[in-house]
């Protein structure tokens, strides 16, 4: 394993606030990460110090092991695709389109080509006067078809209804699968990014909180399906994430690893293990004003 | 992973020269701004102007007639500066430019824009000269103090003055990008308050003689070369105010 960047002690202040605060990182080469986060806790200007279209307050910041500020070497083996781009005045998707191969090295038309058609992107029209969803298709054809070394999707699927966003999931999985690379996918859709990912990186009002494989984020909590009162019984004094119930039937997340006798437990009681939604997990990890319990939060952070 | 490793082709490296050239294409993208608007409005002072020396002609006065109307596309350059910063600028980060790559394409990009629009200016020149004022006396482009050193000399009047309004509209741009209307308003007043002070201070030496003498001496050439110098100063002011612009 190959680390592509390494961020040391990242602080970004915009007068009083902290937009970054002290965020250190290590993303390896050739996997997909999910940058997750609410609104306004920073993995935008945590990407755009990265592509050095921002700049850091203090701490150091290596891409490929070289800073990227000005750095054309670094710079062309990597793509951002921001969340509203914003385009030459006069252009149409063509001008774009046939822009972006002049400066991404790795890029491929036929790819580029197949996303025109399967987005039905309308070419001529100029970008100003193109559906929401139609200007995010330009700058996800851009990210996908510049094959760029690291890719970084900032919430690009802007606009896009449910069919669009399973095509960008469906291209993005297939491309990376042929041609791996590294991808940072910045979303609040967590549901539907969480197959996607194989690493999942939460940063939470600047800081990064949870930063480890999709795998061992959900063995950080189990879900227990089944009677209620059972249920009940095994959960006592744990913390309980989410909890829905059906009648008798009650669906509960709670923090933390079972035990053995938990596990006897499970099955005398005849309870249910399901996988546990990324998004819960998430969620009550970066819920305002109530903090996970210190033990939890120290196991996130480790 | 590190088969992912592997299967990476060589890693390219960062042909700057060649991205530079893709920034002069990026800006021709914009043909209205770089191309069009400059030839219309050339076209447009080029036809005006005419027309009024048609009109004094044909009202039976004589002698040579003069206009300041092929400046018009020199001042529109203020605005196609402006619009490079603005209109592209962005996109220029999405294509993972440095910002040095997009000044000196941009910078370049205009150099072409202006080397057009100059000759445009020569030609118009010789023509009026070859013909007397279109016979009827009248100059849109020959204007004898600038081409007193020639065609040469009168073409890169032309281009160093559209290039020195393209730069001032390209950093005003991005000083108003990076520090917003307020600073950008007041360094503009500045500048002015700047200049009558100068010119206060002329006029109570009593040495506006001096000054005109001085632009009368130095000639158009000289005053070209001058002209340089602060084109050269200004790019550069321009280029560090960029380079700590965020996107």
């Amino acid at each position: 394993m190959t680390s592509v960047i390494d961020v040391r002690d990242l602080t970004k202040t915009y007068k009083q606030t902290a937009a970054l605060d002290h965020v250190s990182l290590s993303i390896e080469e050739g996997s997909i990460h999910g940058l997750l986060g609410r609104n306004g806790a920073g993995k935008t200007t945590l990407m755009s110090i990265l592509t050095a279209q921002n700049f850091a307050t203090s701490g150091v910041v290596e891409v490929f092991g070289e800073q990227p500020y000005e750095n054309a070497r670094v710079l062309n083996r990597m793509c951002f695709v921001r969340e509203s781009q914003k385009y030459p005045d006069d252009a149409n998707a063509k001008h774009a389109l046939s822009t972006a191969p002049l400066f991404f090295p790795r890029w491929n038309q036929d790819l580029a080509d197949q996303l025109i058609s399967d987005f039905r992107l309308p070419m001529k029209t100029p970008i100003k006067k193109l559906s929401r969803g139609q200007q995010s298709a330009i700058g996800v054809i851009i990210g996908l078809a510049s094959r760029a070394e690291i890719t970084f999707f900032d919430e690009p699927y802007l606009g896009f209804d449910a069919v669009a966003r399973q095509m960008f999931y469906d291209h993005l999985i297939a491309d990376y699968a042929e041609h791996p690379r590294t991808i940072i996918l910045s979303s609040h859709l967590i549901n539907e990014v969480a197959d996607l990912i194989e690493n999942v990186i939460v940063i939470d009002q600047g800081r990064i909180i949870m930063d480890e494989s999709t795998e061992t984020a959900r063995t950080r909590a189990v879900n227990v399906v089944g009677d209620a009162d059972a249920i009940e019984r095994l959960v006592a004094d744990r913390e309980v994430i989410h909890s829905e119930s059906l009648g008798r039937v009650t669906s509960t997340t709670i923090l933390g690893q079972l035990t053995d006798a938990d596990r006897e437990f499970i099955s005398a009681a005849n309870l249910d293990l399901t996988p546990v939604s990324l998004q819960q997990l998430i969620v009550r990890a970066t819920q305002e004003g109530t903090s996970l319990n210190d033990t939890a939060v120290r196991s996130l952070q480790s | 992973m590190t088969t992912a490793a592997e299967t990476f082709s060589p890693q390219p490296t960062g042909h700057s020269r060649s991205r530079t050239l893709g920034v002069v294409k990026l800006q021709f993208m914009n043909t209205q701004t770089f191309v069009w608007v400059p030839v219309l409005v050339l076209g447009g002072a080029w036809l005006a102007t005419l027309l009024i020396y048609w009109i004094i002609s044909a009202s039976g006065v004589e002698g040579p007639m003069f206009s300041g109307g092929s400046q018009a596309p020199l001042w529109y350059f203020a605005v196609v500066g402006a619009q490079a910063m603005n209109l592209t600028y962005y996109f220029s980060q999405a294509m993972s430019l440095t910002r040095r790559e997009f000044y000196l394409g941009s910078l370049a990009a205009a150099a072409i824009s202006a080397l057009g629009i100059s000759t445009v200016f020569v030609l118009l020149g010789l023509l009026e000269r070859a013909t007397d004022g279109y016979g009827i006396n009248g100059y849109f482009a020959y204007l004898p103090w600038i081409w007193a050193e020639g065609p040469f000399a009168a073409g890169l009047t032309y281009f160093v003055l559209t290039m020195l309004t393209f730069i001032l509209g390209f950093w005003f741009a991005i000083v108003n990008k990076r520090f917003g209307p307020l600073i950008l308003t007041t360094v503009l007043i500045s500048i002015a308050l700047l200049l009558l002070g100068g010119a206060a201070l002329v006029s109570l030496n009593s040495a506006w003689s001096d000054v005109w003498m001085w632009f009368v001496e130095t000639q158009s050439l000289g005053l070209t070369l001058w002209a340089l110098g602060v084109c050269a100063v200004l790019s550069i002011g321009s280029y560090l105010t960029l380079r700590r612009l965020t996107s």
